[in-house]
């Protein structure tokens, strides 16, 4: 939907805007298709943020979904926290039968999980 | 001035002409990103709905491929409130309404110009130094407001010349040393603690916090630029009991670290990401470098 845009609408959207970046800094984005639920990470993931992955785990967790495609591309770091969050999860997914694959990530990212060894456990893909 | 059509673009030139601005004209992002490749401008107004390249893809593009500071303010008529989030995450400065309101548009051109001459002078000032140091000293209890790592982030991006990669792993370094000093150090948190969701967890923080020797513990956060070595020093002190450190750089330096339960894996990150890591103080201090020269793998990033 539109909104058209006045100078108060502009102010007030923009000042929203800013506290919601400020705030978290990062976003995410999750959508299920059958038993597919996909996931796309934008920005920074580190322990002021983190808590709003494990959120949208625990609705992965929830649902029918078996398999979690993540899609970290745009995700420029994550923190041991962000990592933490995801290791939990894998295990208890896996426990019910599901599987993880991360379809994208950043050259960071994917440094990142090639040196903690991640993609033993899952796929990594890079790009 | 960027905007496809050809009649606005040479009405706003004229304005800002007026005002007493040098204004170069681009009818296409693409056209634009060439430019802003080729000279320095103070900053960019661009129409956010153009053929080709969109304003925001075009802002996407400058961040990515340009600059990070470069000042961006966009145009535009309607707006999604999603594309307003995704404006403001990548770091639209300001934004205009069509029909433009020249008033507007000037006054927020010259704020903007304002604050680039100030970042300027200090990056100026910091870029001549030796070496500049930092301290915040930070207590328990307002631990929760303060964003460290987006302060660090902030002085080091409009500051000092440090490219994406070293700067983003950087900010994991000083996530995890913050962390580490306010999670272990200042409060002592179990595993089970940790992996608590944010509410439970925020209510065993707010019970730690009743016991007034918590409290007023404080995490001390530094970091030294030194601009002749071309490195940084980020420094983490807690209040906390210390932790036997020498234990666990063994286990990191002979053990693989993706243990699900998670023990030491931020210490791994930290070892792997700086070029030095230094514990003193029984554990409670821990200091890092890091070169600041951007390696040939940064390209790209």
């Amino acid at each position: 939907m539109q909104n058209k845009l006045d100078k108060q609408s502009i102010k007030y959207n923009y000042v929203k805007g800013k506290k919601i970046i400020e705030e978290i800094d990062m976003t995410i984005d999750l959508t299920f298709d059958g038993n597919i639920a996909a996931m796309k990470i934008d920005g920074i993931l580190n322990s002021e943020n983190a808590h709003i992955l494990q959120e949208k785990l625990t609705e992965v967790m929830q649902s029918n979904a078996s398999m979690l495609e993540l899609d970290l591309l745009d995700c420029r770091n994550i923190s041991s926290t962000g990592i933490g969050k995801i290791l939990l999860f894998y295990k208890d997914f896996i426990s019910k039968g599901g599987e993880i694959e991360v379809v994208r990530s950043s050259n960071s990212v994917y440094d990142l999980f090639s040196m903690l060894k991640l993609n033993q456990l899952f796929t990594v893909n890079l790009g | 001035m960027v905007d496809d059509s050809i009649a606005i673009v040479n009405s706003l030139e004229a304005i800002l002409g007026i005002s007493g601005y040098k204004v170069d004209t681009a009818y296409s992002g693409s056209d634009a990103l060439r430019k802003i490749h080729q000279i320095d401008y103070d900053l960019v107004i661009c129409d956010i709905e153009m053929p080709g390249l969109s304003g925001l893809e075009f802002l996407g593009r400058v961040r990515e491929e340009f600059d990070r500071n470069l000042d961006v303010i966009l145009m535009t008529g309607y707006l999604e409130h999603d594309y307003f989030i995704e404006a403001i995450r990548l770091g639209a400065s300001d934004f205009i309404r069509k029909p433009i309101d020249t008033k507007h548009m000037i006054s927020s051109i010259r704020e903007l110009i304002f604050r680039k001459q100030n970042r300027d002078e200090k990056s100026e000032f910091f870029g001549h130094l030796d070496k500049a140091a930092f301290t915040f000293e930070m207590p328990a209890k307002k631990f929760s407001k303060l964003g460290v790592s987006k302060v660090f982030s902030n002085y080091m991006r409009q500051y000092f010349r440090v490219g994406p990669k070293v700067l983003n792993e950087l900010l994991v370094c000083v996530d995890e040393m913050i962390y580490n000093a306010y999670i272990h150090g200042t409060l002592n948190l179990s595993v089970r603690e940790r992996a608590l969701t944010h509410e439970a967890l925020q209510d065993v923080i707010d019970k730690r916090m009743e016991n007034p020797e918590i409290r007023e513990r404080k995490v001390t956060f530094a970091f030294v630029v030194d601009n002749l070595q071309q490195c940084i020093e980020v420094c983490v002190e807690d209040e906390g009991d210390g932790f036997d450190f020498e234990s666990w750089l063994e286990t990191i330096r002979t053990e693989q670290i993706h243990d699900i339960e998670g023990h030491g894996r931020g210490l791994a990150m930290l070892y792997h990401l700086s070029d030095e890591m230094i514990f003193e103080r029984e554990g409670r201090k821990v200091k890092i470098k890091k070169s600041l020269i951007a390696s040939d793998a940064d390209e790209g990033y």
